[in-house]
């Protein structure tokens, strides 16, 4: 099948019904997206699809091609060589949100698409927003910092 | 193992001295362009084995070289670019551990911070795993004082051979930010020291000056976390993560029940499955290796595979056998006499079976090359996959290189040398590289768990309400009794009580006569370590039930703890952090309407703990609101990463508080997936504030676990004051 991750192409031999999840990590090698749960629970396998954050882990791979894939791993963009990162990912450094981070790419992911469409959210919405990404550390005061703060550089640098 | 896991030892002060080891300091590696510093640290064998290896090293003369050494032991490097590269050897799992060692590291080598990378030790650069262990909330204070010889030492040797290049004594001399200055204003960088070096370093004699505490540049600052950037963007590597080239997805048959065993195994169909490369019967263990992981998975179906034994345990067998009795059991503390006259109250509590959930599951990568086995592993404990590997494998262990990856959550779980010796026997099974990665469903079901507690306490008050007598008798199934992570046979015999599973459980106020009892019960469903091991299910007893002394007395809860608080310097303490909650949380103030407070205060590992919660029940549900607490770990050597720390626990012991249970049927837990064990989220989080307290020079205490038992109490004793309904088990109800 073909896949449009990031904005490249891959062709991938997979399983008619492999989830995303596994063809990203394990035939493409791109693990930043993680498993938790496998049932679309816990949200640590959050990506985009056209923008839209998706359960990676039961999204089958075939359902998804032709549609625009965005991982953790471009999230960010590139500068000539520097690495800008997107106002989620500096404001969860800023705030230093993550301890083991293995939920982190999936918290990531679902609040840029939320400040994406919600580009002044309140303390209400990012709890909303935010409400079924699990993390068994217990980040979730900095989370709801940081989302705010995100959107608040996403606004800076907008302007 | 047993050298690890026993319980560090506590004086009567109430200062923790962690785990003591006596320190060899050597340097090695010593080459062009490259200055690194290393040190044994350990018991006689390894000492024995680490001079043998420095030794060899020297005589060899394999030292010398213009590349980065890999000799034994290397704590640190500085290059000739004035870069500075620090060894960690304890597993980053998110609790900061690599930033707070980095830390006192730099501040002591009197680095700039901005050239310090931080790498990961392992076996292969020479370390001891069980070092690396990381358990108990023990490595800043295992390590505080180690780091700061060796790198005062480093600092010494640069200031020394400063004093040469530049023709002037020695005494003359500072170092700050990588830099060696004079009086004169000369100065070089320690690269440009090491660059221009001229013959053999010399090793000072004797241990060199540490910093006073008033000079810290870096210790007690909230410095950034140094793994943030590579967390953020997905390039962190984990266990789950590990890959290399021609490398198979292995899955592992489990057992239906557990304790049941394999009668007869046979490959059936699997073999012939899709994608499956190899099939894999050993004595007792059938694992497919194939070239996807659903595939390996999928395949176990068609093994054919009878089973016997094991357990038809259900949950009121469980909760029959662990319960408190009111005679026998272990004495494991005794103040004053054994009765006292007063009002008598008693009551009793229970926590259940619970598992860590960590976010990431059991994951590692096993290869050989040639006679050589490397783990890649997402492991808290190399040294016991290391040594469990050497056994099941039948190899030598100085022929196996555990590797620690960064960890995607613990909580105890990574202690478990499950996945990689899984991983190393279908890695020889199969002739290829291997990943095991557990499902949540293995995970959840086939882990070992938090064991199930119960406590019951009883006590006598006088008739000014103030405490006579205390007692605690705790029934616990294992945490190092069990055979699989560490105990069982002579150290069972030897102790009588589990001593992890009793952390916790003493009695520090002061009360003239205390007796805490323990009473050791098994079941047959697998139960270790949990984040705070006993203290969790301890603490939520004794800290609810002194509550329930205290309005039984007529006394505040916190004007109680703070007038029976513990005697001599631990006493000082609580009142610290029991005056800055008080304080912080407004306790003298009456709250809103439909809210009431909470207190819980402990000392767990060294560090003191008091912490406030408010909360409002509406529909008979639980909402926990603010949550305010005071820890004194001696001395934070990272404020923001001390918070998040607290932060984490209280989110997590939340969790168990409110929610997580986990039962047994059947022989087999009944929840198998996040569908049915719920975690709190963020929509039932509390605001936090946390006041991190210095009550001394240096740290005596951790602070991954200390907050987590505190959670539970706090929680019942604010429900109990606005409902006057008592909750004495876990999860809490109304």
């Amino acid at each position: 099948m073909e896949l449009m991750i990031n904005g490249q192409a891959y062709t991938v031999d997979a399983d008619a019904d492999e989830p995303l999840l596994w063809v990203l990590r394990d035939a493409l090698g791109l693990t930043g997206t993680k498993y938790g749960c496998g049932l679309g629970i816990c949200g640590s396998c959050t990506v985009h699809v056209d923008g839209v954050p998706t359960r990676s882990c039961i999204t089958p791979a075939n359902t998804v091609e032709g549609r625009a894939i965005t991982t953790i791993e471009g999230l960010a963009t590139l500068d000539g060589d520097e690495e800008i990162l997107h106002p989620v990912q500096q404001a969860f450094i800023d705030e230093q949100v993550p301890q083991c981070a293995w939920c982190m790419s999936g918290q990531m992911m679902t609040a840029a698409a939320f400040i994406a469409d919600n580009p002044t959210p309140t303390d209400a919405e990012i709890i909303a927003a935010m409400g079924n990404n699990w993390c068994r550390c217990g980040c979730y005061a900095r989370i709801r910092i940081a989302v705010a703060r995100a959107a608040e550089i996403a606004q800076e640098r907008a302007s | 193992m047993s050298k690890q896991t026993q319980p560090p030892k506590t004086s009567s002060d109430g200062k923790q001295k962690g785990i003591t080891r006596r320190r060899f300091l050597q340097t090695v590696g010593i080459g062009a362009g490259v200055l690194a510093v290393g040190a044994v640290i350990g018991g006689p064998t390894l000492v024995r084995e680490g001079r043998l290896a420095i030794n060899q090293a020297f005589l060899t003369g394999t030292a010398p070289s213009s590349a980065p050494p890999k000799s034994p032991f290397v704590w640190f490097e500085i290059d000739a670019q004035n870069q500075a590269r620090l060894f960690i050897p304890k597993v980053e799992m998110g609790q900061g551990i690599h930033t707070t060692l980095a830390q006192i590291a730099a501040d002591e080598l009197e680095l700039d911070w901005q050239t310090v990378t931080v790498a990961q030790a392992d076996t292969t650069t020479g370390f001891d795993p069980d070092l690396i262990f990381t358990f108990g909330s023990t490595s800043v204070t295992a390590l505080y004082a180690p780091i700061r010889e060796i790198a005062a030492k480093m600092r010494e040797m640069l200031r020394t051979e400063a004093a040469a290049q530049l023709g002037v004594d020695v005494a003359q001399l500072t170092a700050a930010n990588s830099t060696i200055s004079g009086q004169g204003g000369q100065s070089l960088t320690y690269g440009a020291i090491i660059a221009a070096k001229q013959g053999e370093w010399v090793i000072p004699e004797g241990a060199a000056a540490l910093k006073n505490n008033a000079d810290f540049t870096l210790i007690g600052q909230p410095i950034k976390r140094v793994d943030l950037r590579d967390k953020v963007t997905g390039r962190a590597r984990y266990g789950y993560d590990a890959r290399i080239e021609g490398m198979g997805y292995g899955a592992v048959a489990r057992p239906p029940r557990y304790g049941a065993t394999l009668a007869s195994a046979a490959a059936g169909t699997a073999e012939t499955m899709p994608g499956v490369i190899a099939v894999v019967i050993e004595d007792g263990f059938v694992g497919v290796v194939a070239n996807t992981r659903r595939r390996a998975q999928a395949a176990l179906a068609g093994l054919e595979l009878t089973w016997e034994g094991g357990t038809n345990i259900g949950q009121a067998e469980i909760e029959s056998i662990v319960s408190a009795p009111r005679d026998g059991g272990t004495l494991i503390q005794r103040v004053g006499g054994e009765e006292a006259d007063g009002l008598r109250i008693e009551a009793n509590y229970r926590t259940p079976m619970a598992v860590h959930a960590q976010m990431e599951p059991q994951a590692a990568l096993a290869r050989f090359e040639g006679d050589h086995l490397i783990i890649d592993c997402s492991t808290q404990a190399p040294g016991l996959t290391r040594e469990r590997a050497a056994a099941v494998l039948g190899i030598d262990a100085a022929q196996i290189d555990v590797i620690p990856t960064y960890v995607g959550g613990a909580f105890g779980r990574k202690t478990g040398a499950d996945v990689g010796v899984e991983a190393a026997r279908l890695a020889r099974g199969a002739g290829i590289p291997v990943h095991v990665g557990w499902t949540r469903e293995e995970d959840t079901q086939h882990g070992y768990r938090r064991p199930p507690a119960s406590n019951y306490l009883w006590a006598t008050i006088d008739d000014t309400g103030a405490p006579t007598m205390l007692v605690h008798e705790i029934a616990s199934s294992d945490v190092l009794f069990n055979p699989e992570v560490g105990g069982g046979g002579f150290l069972e015999t030897m102790l009588g009580a589990d001593p992890l599973a009793a952390y916790g459980g003493l009695l520090h106020y002061a009360i003239p006569n205390r007796r805490v009892m323990y009473h050791h019960t098994r079941i047959p469903v697998p139960t270790a370590y949990w984040r705070g091991l006993g203290s969790f299910a301890n603490t939520f007893a004794i800290e609810s039930f002194v509550d329930e002394v205290a309005h039984a007395g007529g006394i505040d809860p916190l004007e109680w703890r703070l007038r029976f608080r513990p005697e001599g310097d631990l006493g000082r303490r609580y009142e610290l952090v029991l005056n800055a909650v008080a304080e912080a949380s407004a306790w003298a103030t009456t709250p809103a309407d439909g809210r009431a407070r909470g207190i819980a205060a402990c000392y767990d590992r060294g560090t003191v703990v008091a912490l406030v919660v408010e909360v409002s029940v509406t529909d008979g549900q639980i909402n926990v609101h603010n949550a305010w607490c005071a820890v004194d770990p001696g001395l934070v050597v990272n404020p923001d990463g001390a918070a998040a720390q607290v932060q984490g626990s209280i989110i997590m012991g939340l969790s168990s508080t409110l929610l997580e249970a986990q039962t047994v049927e059947n022989g087999m837990a009944t929840s198998q997936n996040f569908n049915a064990y719920p975690l709190l989220t963020i929509r039932q989080a509390p605001q936090i504030e946390v006041i991190p307290i210095n009550s001394g020079d240096e740290p005596v205490g951790g602070l991954g676990e200390p907050v987590m038992g505190a959670v539970p109490a706090a929680v019942a004793n604010a429900v109990f004051a606005l409902t006057g309904t008592r909750a004495r088990t876990l999860p809490l109800k109304l």
